[in-house]
């Protein structure tokens, strides 16, 4: 349809507003609260223009353009009614330095007086240059505020992790409330009380953390003030540039913009224009990324260990000795450690300097074990995220979904919303879980048997719970139901034994699944090389059939292992308890190209964008070092050799596992141990280092080693978040510190960790608690 | 706290959970319990799947919803347009220094809660205070105590 603008006509479509009408053809209405990914609001009234035949002053980001509209933007009226609208706005926000008169020399001269506690004008401010608000007070042209001005005295919310709240400098625009509820489908937060009163955050004084905040960063960045700052960006400034890359920290490696400054990662963000775009990235990508590439733990030189204790060595002198210690070894007596999260490209390095050149077929990963296979073997059946959309029903077990897969628990969110019945077994209260129809609890204790009972019930009608039927009822009703299976499944005992009867379930009833994983490039590992299983090389180590340890970014060990030498490559130190013959400082993501798979053998690539730290060099370079020292063969391991040499389809080959039969007693919570403990192993690992104890705002989040309980729970035994426990079951006590959050139900306990064994046995495990003073 | 949830499930029983219904059934509970706190509101968010935030969001915009209980006596400030002119943010900070609570709140051992009114309907004597029934005209900090004395 053809309206005028300014006098200008144009042609547009139908049903959009004004505002997005003229932006499209770059008439400017200066806005703050619209907002791409959101529905209009109305709320700043920057945008208020005059339409012929309509009375007073529509905004145009709430007005939906009408054949032959006759359209004004910037009449004299209009521009002085902003004005007055923009400096009502100001009168509440800190703005002596946007009317100052010596702007200009102050933000050249006085570059360093930025990092304050409080913003009170814009050269304070994290957001200075960046600015929505800014950007409008110039186009405005605004030299003075004829309103008193008022500071609102609100204390600046600086104590939870990750980003920094000053709502002395909010203007109300509530895209933050908007983006959390419509687009991330959370509703943290919300406008509480009225007019002047009026301030943003979650019920009463709740804490974000508790309200269920994912800390996905939405809101942060797509407040058109300082307001929200990221903590880790704070005063980094404006970006040099923008590049595309994927995220390494889960498989479903979404895309993502890296933040780039003086050849420094200052920062990631999801795709599109970084205002805009409240994006689908879970807590990892936006904003723990940052944290790992330029942690000051990161391994930067070679380390040997002589005989006086652990030194640093040039690169030559360390290639010599790795040489050393491979050319005295046979092949058959090393035993390799690969990290899921190495790329395809060096992977397959690994692969050609291991089989063909060092000789051995010992090739593994701390995470192949027994549990680990029997789940991903369930792969064959998988689908990709993108089909979820289709599903008519939706099964998930044992999702935990916090500061997770944030695009899968999203579009859990949003099909839940428009109807789709979800159904959530587990443990669990996640981010999804308010979306749930039902939530079930299986019978503590008696996982297996609950889940016999929902295959029980498919075959044929029987006298399962209400809940179960339920459950059974829509699954078969639905023409397309998907089961999601989070990894907290390996971590029980009975694991491959539930896996085996959700097999069942899944082919009796023609449904689908979706396995979710931690790990980056499992599937290319997996795919790559023929490995073993983690449970046969320990067991070669214990009978002394090993030599030489050779681990890359891998960690699987508590204590060393009973070898002659250990040599660990990786982008972080080796644990002390090791005792590593050798350190080797590697690249890591962000400063290799490279490549992951996903769970469909789809092959996505990402791009360097910055150099390692110190002497670290790429995996692919070190083994063409060691090569050159030990000199077997000529082959090429660099990027541009082996990248060639890549598979366009990849399948996957699992290692064969010798099942033993389940010692473990599996009982239920009784009187002498009433409480259910589970035990989850931290998925939020990265290479040979977890993320929570190396980040300490996501150690906030996720804190490992530490009893989380209901609150329900702690009050009737009088604990409190900090107090620490006796946890005991019958054959095993140890003292935790204590966790009050309602992400666990009352009767259960959490504890996660970063071991690759449990304390308890079996998981989940009874237990009772006791105070540890009493 | 037992106590409360089997109050609020019996209030759950006269609607669905249909979001909608949020307004009356805060009203309810405002009603049946006094004022509307977060283990109410946290019920209210697992019968309805709102989240807390949504629903404190929705019940602070409107006056008619407390969310502290009453003290043995209520104290009301009057803010208005009269009162104001002469002083009644005065009197009402004052209260809030005396007592140490904010407006909205009840003392620790529930002898007053405080709250702001925007008119009592008595211009004249402005600056008002209301404490139950009682009205209070021409009031000044200095009054303050003495006032408050016979509230036990
Ligand atoms: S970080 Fe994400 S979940 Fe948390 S308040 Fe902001 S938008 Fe909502
Ligand atoms: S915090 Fe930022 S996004 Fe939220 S209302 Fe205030 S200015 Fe807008
Ligand atoms: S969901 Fe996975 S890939 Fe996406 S941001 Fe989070 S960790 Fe990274
Ligand atoms: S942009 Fe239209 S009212 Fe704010
Ligand atoms: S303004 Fe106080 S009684 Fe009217």
């Amino acid at each position: 349809m053809k309206v005028t603008i300014d006098n200008q006509e144009i042609y547009v479509k139908e049903g959009i507003t004004i505002l997005d009408a003229a932006q499209e053809h770059n008439i400017y209405i200066p806005h703050l609260c619209s907002h791409l990914e959101l529905s209009p609001y109305g709320g700043c009234r920057l945008c208020i223009i005059e339409v012929e035949g309509m009375k007073g002053y529509p905004t145009a980001c709430t007005t939906k353009v009408e054949d032959k509209m006759v359209i004004r933007t910037h009449t004299k009226t209009l521009q002085q009614m902003r004005r007055e609208i923009l400096q009502l706005i100001l009168s509440e926000h800190p703005s002596a330095c946007l009317i100052c008169d010596e702007q200009e020399e102050c933000s050249s001269f006085q570059q360093t007086i930025r990092k304050v506690g409080a913003t009170t004008g814009c050269r304070w401010c994290p957001k200075d240059g960046d600015c929505e608000l800014q950007k409008v007070v110039d186009y405005l042209e605004i030299d003075k505020i004829t309103f008193p001005v008022y500071y609102r005295q609100l204390p600046i919310e600086n104590h939870e992790p990750f980003y920094d709240r000053d709502y002395n400098l909010c203007i109300y625009c509530a895209r933050c409330v908007r983006i959390c509820e419509e687009h991330r489908k959370s509703s943290v937060i919300s406008l509480r009380q009225r007019g002047r009163f009026s301030t943003i955050g979650p019920a009463f004084n709740m804490s974000h953390i508790d309200a269920g905040c994912e800390f996905c960063g939405a809101c942060v960045s797509v407040c058109p003030t300082g307001a929200l700052s990221e903590k880790g960006r704070k005063w980094g400034g404006i970006p040099d540039s923008y590049n595309a890359s994927i995220c390494p920290l889960c498989d479903l490696n979404c895309d993502i913009q890296v933040l780039m400054k003086k050849g420094k990662v200052i920062g990631t963000l999801p795709p599109g224009d970084p205002h805009q775009s409240g994006g689908e990235l879970c807590v990892k990508g936006r904003f723990c990324l940052t944290h790992i590439i330029n942690s000051p733990d990161r391994l930067k030189e070679p380390e040997y260990l002589f005989d006086e204790g652990i030194g640093i060595v040039s690169w030559d002198e360390a290639v010599k000795q790795a040489g050393k210690m491979l050319k005295d070894v046979n092949g058959k007596r090393v035993a390799v450690y690969l990290s899921p999260n190495l790329t395809l490209e060096e992977i397959l390095a690994a692969k050609l300097f291991f089989k063909d050149i060092i000789n051995t077929s010992n090739i593994t990963s701390s995470i192949l074990n027994s549990n680990l296979i029997s789940y991903i073997s369930l792969s064959e059946e998988s689908i990709s995220l993108k089909e979820i959309e289709k599903s008519d029903c939706i099964i998930s077990v044992f999702l935990n979904g916090n500061y997770n897969y944030a695009p899968l628990t999203l579009s859990i969110k949003q099909k839940a919303e428009k109807g789709t019945p979800y159904f959530q077994i587990g443990w669990i209260k996640d981010t999804t879980s308010r979306y749930a129809y039902q939530q079930i609890i299986p019978f503590p204790g008696r996982e297996k048997t609950f889940f016999n009972k929902i295959a029980q019930s498919i075959e044929n009608a029987d006298n399962s719970s209400p809940e179960i039927k339920e459950l059974v009822k829509k699954i078969k009703i639905s023409s397309n139901p998907i089961f999601i299976l989070g990894p907290d499944i390996m971590g029980l005992t009975e694991a491959d034994g539930i896996l085996k009867i959700i097999k069942k379930i899944i082919t009796l009833t023609g449904s689908k699944i979706f396995l979710t994983n931690p790990y980056s490039n499992l599937i290319g590992l997996l795919s790559l090389i023929d490995t073993k299983s983690n449970e046969e090389i320990n067991e070669l180590i214990s009978q002394k059939k090993i030599d030489l340890l050779y681990i890359i970014g891998d960690n699987p060990f508590q204590k060393r292992p009973p070898v002659n030498s250990i040599i660990c490559q990786s982008p972080f130190p080796a644990p002390d308890y090791l005792n590593a013959d050798l350190a080797l400082p590697s690249a890591m993501w962000g400063e290799i190209s490279g490549s992951f798979a996903d769970i469909k053998g789809n092959i996505k690539k990402f791009k360097a964008v910055t150099n390692p730290p110190g002497k670290a060099i790429q995996n692919n370079e070190i083994f063409d070092r060691i090569n050159k020292e030990i000199g077997k063969k000529d082959i090429k391991f660099t990027y541009k050799g082996i990248s060639k040499l890549i598979p366009k389809k990849l399948e996957m080959r699992f290692p064969f596992v010798k099942r033993k039969p389940l010692k473990a007693k599996i009982s239920p919570p009784n009187t002498s141990f009433p409480l259910l403990l589970i035990q989850e192993k931290n998925p939020h690992i990265f290479y040979n280092i977890s993320l929570s104890n190396n980040i300490r705002d996501m150690r906030e989040i996720v804190t490992e080693d530490a009893i989380i309980m209901n609150p329900t729970d702690a009050l009737k035994m009088e604990i409190q978040n900090g107090d620490s426990i006796f946890v005991k079951s019958d054959i095993y006590e140890k003292i935790y510190p204590i966790i009050v959050r309602k992400i666990i139900p009352q009767n259960f306990l959490l504890l996660i960790t970063s071991s690759r064994t449990f304390d308890f046995n079996p998981n989940p495990c009874p237990v009772h608690i006791r105070r540890n003073n009493v | 706290m037992e106590d409360l949830n089997i109050k609020i499930k019996e209030i759950f029983r006269n609607f669905s959970n249909d979001p909608g219904n949020l307004i009356p059934i805060l009203q309810k509970v405002q009603k049946e319990l006094g004022y509307i706190s977060l283990p109410a509101i946290e019920e209210i968010s697992c019968f309805l799947k709102l989240t807390e935030s949504e629903i404190y969001g929705v019940a602070s915009f409107y006056s008619q919803f407390r969310f502290n209980p009453r003290g043995r006596h209520s104290i009301t400030v009057c803010l208005g347009t009269a009162c104001h002119v002469r002083g009644g943010s005065i009197l009402m900070e004052a209260f809030e220094r005396d007592l140490e609570i904010k407006t909205g709140e009840c003392t620790l051992d529930k002898r007053f809660d405080l709250d702001g009114v925007a008119c009592l309907g008595c211009c004249a004597l402005a600056p008002v205070v209301k404490i139950d029934n009682d009205i209070y005209g021409n009031m000044s900090v200095i009054k303050l105590k003495e006032t408050l004395e016979p509230y036990e």
